[in-house]
């Protein structure tokens, strides 16, 4: 199960930019998003939703205003199953069911022919509510001057809780040179995909129900409308429609909307669309956890790290969600790509009253990415070193362990990516340019470094508990097709899985399509996250390739050297014997793998992408504007499988870092977003992201698709540290949360006065 | 979006008399209002397509100024040599507004009577606005309030009036020309803006059925002129401070200047005091500090908003050092 493909040299189609699968159709606007599907006889779907962070409902009244007859209202008491969200935990209601915990939390459904009359009707009800005091923050939450989750649990208020220890770092404080301290903190953050969230659903007696929609994981849904409908795995079936756009933020959410679309349909015996708008899309649905860590850290004289204590808090929103596992990734990226003798780190997610946070790109490493790259420029300067000579003392090696105790087995090549970093980006001479010409310059240049890792596919032993399933098989038509669940939102799904199976078949890349993303017709692949798909899925589908071609030498007589018709003939003559063509793989953890979940030590991830960026910023010390100028990225994922689509993920991910950095607030009054549209939440624009260049070295992992790692995450972590890095060294100052908006950097400079003679063009 | 009737008039008495009655709008580019219409805040019962009218000419006028129709698209009047020439202010303003895209939809008229970008206007589900629902109250002087107004508000609104092109035409001191069911009139752009006070809900001096024709712009004859915008991001974004000067300078001295701020005022904003300081004086940097002092000294922020004060003057300063280098 090893890649056994060897020579790199011999590859046809993996490591080519094939151009993508879906491209043309989308490009040429008949792509079918889920807006653009009708159904003879549907109806239109909206939400009612809580205006109150905390609160009981006391009443609900229906303006006599709106013919009401017309409309098909659904409440909790229409929910034939549960009336929980199905994720990790099920404390999430469906709809609220006599209390709330947050603002825009979905309390009534109504359905309409006509979609024009539903703002009106939404707005025509009215709910009475019993108040209760709200916890809005971190902080109020670990008051627990308020309970609001949890309170026959010996933790109230924290969904999830990690204590991970590697030698003793209390023994360690003593011994050391220097101790620092320090506090990091990030804020929300939007995934702004160009599609909002939508979804179609329809209910028949004999067939269940089927639920069409923009989506990321087919089998969570279906997992999920299993159990508010309380029906049987056929009577679901859940099929993904083209989808504009997700970065984790229609990796839990759907499953809400399909739900909610679902219940109209069953009560209304009709189809149902409910398409959210932007400013309710931005209100209601997940944003990335907001954070705090705490990083005090002992080091020698040399600057070795001696010690490491971390104490990380997120805000996990109302309900638990996925606020555990990304606690859990959050916690494992907290020491950064550092060996440290003695780590102790303790980390919670805390429960708040505002709207659930959720996964978003990068899965709680951002956060903590951030604090321990922003902390090793803090150490720098306590220690007197260069940041850059820092991070080289304290890289981690092959053969170091992390701090779950897990051996670095695979090569690590953090030297070599760091003095890429430095030759590509001319690091030291653009440093020492720009520390001689602020001298003389409002407009204050500076430059910075962020070394970081991301883990690839599941944490621990979640690829063991997904038992992911995945394949290809032969249609009459004589095409291959790629049996997944895994799905394409424009990363590049479909391409890549496409090009792992014409590789592995020796076939062309326009030979392969993909099935239709329909759980009646694929297997479970498990979900589309965590930088698993080119690794784990897209091993899968090299090993059903090898294994087909294996079946076809043994059962048809498929020659060593055979063309594309010999290919196809030898399939037929597989199917007149048993049928059909078709061959599928089932998960196998590379070996020597092992993890704890007790007590959180192990082999955390099979394999790790490891980054060494560099950003360039120019601050406004009179407009107060912080400008990245110029951005490069030196990264290690593996055999890179489409050098376009890779690019093209590092640079998306820079200027999503970018906008984390700089620009993306989000505005929360009593856990609603108030800046819930485009004109008031500041995204980048062209304008303001630089050049991103990028490089990869590639060394192949032997347990992925033909040596490749996870790619999508990694260029999320290292952006906003190397900013942040940046612009403590052309200004002086150092900042430790972001979003860093020009007002936070004013009122730094302020007290220093202004003089106008400097201030120029 | 609600229904509404679609007249499409040829000429523009017929505009006029089709747009006298309530609940009617004229549309143009439709940059601002289908935003709007789309989220159900403007709610006519009747849109008036001005789009063919014959108002999209820009002329030289013998005494030396410009007539630009109510029709000539942003892009145009960017791109226009005159204005590229003698009218450097407007184009710079014009050119750092939106995007591309809507340059080339949005109009002369239109743009004059572009409507605030505040959160709480722009969304009913949003609480109490005074502008959106007249005698509700204003959310946002509590609330979400970094990018409001400093300058011109009252305890109605404090909505910031978004326009980049209106604060150069108030620099040049445009005439605006108006055509009506009483007939045709001229205001001076300093006049046709209302400040809030306790009726926010009306901007300007525009009667129902008014329509704007075009703009007359003086001669702006050896002047120097700039217009500096600082935002959040590089474009496709509003000001949190902007400054439009138009000076004329001999030997050193400031012979006149017009001085107007965007970003910061409920209305475009002239600057008067700060113009008074300058007038007479020595160019230099000091000068231009006490001119942006004057030119903030009625400033009044609120809770998130209180930088937009210092980055106002400093934005003064620098289009003055800029405008007279």
């Amino acid at each position: 199960m090893t890649d056994d493909s060897t020579n790199p040299a011999q590859r046809r189609v993996v490591g080519t930019p094939q151009i993508r699968k879906e491209g043309a159709e989308k490009v040429l606007g008949r792509a079918k998003y889920v807006d653009d599907i009708e159904f003879p006889g549907m109806w239109h779907g909206a939400t009612v939703r809580s205006t109150i962070p905390r609160g009981r409902i006391l009443a609900i009244h229906f303006d006599e205003s709106v013919p009401w007859h017309e409309f098909v209202i659904v409440t909790a008491a229409d929910i034939p199953g549960n009336n929980h969200i199905q994720m990790i935990a099920a404390d999430q209601p469906c709809l609220a069911d006599g209390a709330v915990n947050h603002c825009d939390e979905p309390i009534l459904l109504i359905a309409h022919p006509d979609k024009r009359l539903l703002p009106q009707a939404v707005a025509s009800v009215r709910i009475d509510y019993e108040e209760l005091p709200a916890v809005l923050s971190i902080e109020e939450s670990e008051s627990k001057r308020e309970i609001i989750w949890g309170a026959d649990t010996s933790t109230p208020n924290v969904f999830k809780e990690f204590v991970l220890q590697k030698g003793n770092v209390d023994e360690a404080w003593s011994s050391a040179a220097c101790i620092v301290e320090g506090e990091y903190s990030t804020g929300a953050q939007e995934h702004l995909y160009i599609e909002n969230n939508g979804m179609i659903a329809d209910y028949s007696d004999d067939g269940g129900i089927t639920v069409w929609g923009s989506l990321q994981c087919p089998f969570y849904v279906h997992k999920s409308l299993m159990a508010v409908f309380n029906l049987p795995e056929d009577k679901v079936r859940v099929i993904q429609t083209e989808t504009g756009g997700a970065f984790g933020g229609k990796e839990d959410y759907p499953s809400i909307i399909a739900s909610h679309a679902a219940l109209l349909a069953l009560k209304a015996r009709r189809p149902i669309k409910m398409i959210y708008d932007r400013m309710e899309d931005l209100a209601a649905t997940t944003k990335r956890h907001p954070s705090r860590t705490r990083h005090r850290t002992a080091v020698d004289k040399d600057g070795k790290l001696l010690a490491m204590e971390i104490e990380i808090a997120t805000d996990g929103g109302a309900y638990s969600t996925l606020s555990s596992t990304v606690l859990s990734r959050a916690t494992l990226h907290a020491t950064g790509p550092y060996v440290c003798p003695n780590i102790r780190i303790r980390s919670r997610a805390w429960a708040t009253n505002t709207v659930p946070y959720g996964a978003f790109r990068g899965f709680g490493a951002p956060q903590t990415i951030f604090a321990i790259e922003r902390h090793m420029e803090h150490i720098a300067l306590a220690v007197g070193m260069d940041p850059v000579e820092l991070r080289r003392r304290n890289f981690l090696h092959d053969g170091d362990t992390t701090a779950t105790q897990q051996i670095m087995r695979e090569p690590v090549i953090l030297d070599q990516l760091l003095d890429r970093a430095l030759a590509v980006s001319d690091f030291y001479a653009k440093r020492e340019r720009y520390a001689r010409e602020n001298a003389t310059n409002p407009v204050k240049c500076g430059i910075g470094i962020a070394a970081f890792y991301h883990g690839s596919g599941f944490t621990g032993s979640g690829e063991r508990r997904l038992n992911s399933l995945a394949g290809v098989d032969v249609t009459l038509q004589g095409k291959v097709r790629v049996l997944v669940s895994s799905t394409e939102f424009g990363q590049g799904t479909n391409t890549i899985l496409a090009q792992i199976a014409a590789e592995a078949l020796g076939i062309s890349y326009d030979d392969v399509e993909m099935a239709p993303s329909d759980t009646h017709l694929i297997p479970n692949s498990g979900p589309t996250v965590a930088s698993r798909t080119s690794m784990v899925v897209g091993h899968l589908i090299q090993r059903s390739g090898r294994q087909l071609i294996q079946t076809l030498k043994e059962a048809a007589n498929l020659s060593d050297n055979y063309t594309r018709h010999d290919f196809f003939a030898a399939c037929e003559l597989l199917r007149a014997r048993d049928g059909e063509v078709k061959s599928l793989s089932r998960y196998e953890a590379p070996p020597n793998i092992y993890w704890n979940d007790d007590t959180y030590t192990g082999e955390a991830y099979p394999a790790f992408a490891w980054a060494v960026y560099v950003a360039e910023v120019a601050v406004d010390t009179i407009t107060y504007s912080a400008e990245v100028i110029d951005f490069h990225t030196v990264q290690e994922v593996g055999t890179v499988l489409n050098p376009t689509l890779a690019a093209g993920q590092i640079e998306g991910g820079v200027a999503q870092g970018i906008g984390y950095a700089l620009y993306e607030k989000v505005q929360l009054k009593n856990g609603h977003m108030f800046n819930n549209q485009m004109t008031n939440y500041i995204m980048p624009t062209a304008q303001d992201v630089p050049p991103i260049h990028v490089y990869f070295e590639q060394i192949p992992f032997a347990y992925g698709a033909f040596g490749a790692k996870g790619i999508g995450e990694l260029p999320h972590d290292g952006p906003a540290p190397a900013i942040l890095n940046a612009i403590q060294n052309a200004t002086g100052e150092s900042f430790s949360a972001i979003p860093l908006l020009p007002e936070d950097i004013f009122l730094r400079f302020a007290s220093y006065g202004l003089d106008p003679e400097n201030i120029t063009a | 979006m609600n229904q509404f009737n679609y007249l499409h008039p040829a000429s523009t008495d017929q505009a006029v008399s089709s747009a006298s009655s309530d609940g009617s709008k004229f549309i143009a580019g439709g940059t601002t209002l289908v935003d709007l219409m789309k989220l159900y805040v403007e709610n006519p019962s009747t849109l008036v397509d001005v789009n063919d009218l014959p108002l999209a000419q820009v002329e030289s006028l013998p005494n030396g100024g410009l007539r630009v129709g109510a029709m000539v698209r942003n892009s145009d009047l960017a791109f226009h040599p005159t204005v590229k020439e003698k009218y450097a202010v407007l184009s710079e303003a014009l050119l750092s507004g939106a995007s591309p895209q809507l340059r080339n939809m949005a109009t002369t008229g239109g743009n004059l009577l572009q409507r605030t970008r505040c959160p709480y206007f722009r969304d009913v589900t949003a609480g109490p606005c005074n502008k959106r629902n007249p005698g509700t109250g204003c959310s946002a002087i509590d609330g979400f309030n970094r990018t409001m107004a400093i300058l011109g508000t009252s305890d109605h609104c404090i909505a910031t009036h978004p326009s980049d092109m209106d604060v150069a035409m108030t620099a040049l001191e445009a005439l605006i020309f108006i055509e009506g069911p009483k007939g045709k009139r001229s205001v001076p752009i300093n006049d046709f803006y209302k400040l809030p006070g306790d009726t926010p809900h009306i901007e300007n001096v525009l009667e129902p059925g008014e329509l704007i024709t075009h703009v007359e712009i003086p001669p702006a004859i050896s002047t120097k002129q700039h217009y500096l915008k600082l935002r959040d991001r590089a474009s496709y974004e509003f000001a949190l401070a902007s400054a439009a000067v138009v000076a004329r300078v001999e030997g050193g001295h400031i012979h006149s200047v017009r001085i107007a701020m965007g970003g910061v005022g409920t209305r475009p904003w002239r600057a008067h005091e700060a113009e008074a300081v300058l007038t007479g004086k020595p160019a230099t940097p000091a000068h231009f500090q006490a001119a942006a002092e004057a030119a903030l000294r009625g400033a009044k922020p609120h809770t998130e908003n209180a930088f937009k004060v210092e980055l106002a003057k400093r934005c003064v300063i620098r289009a003055l050092k800029v405008a007279t280098a």
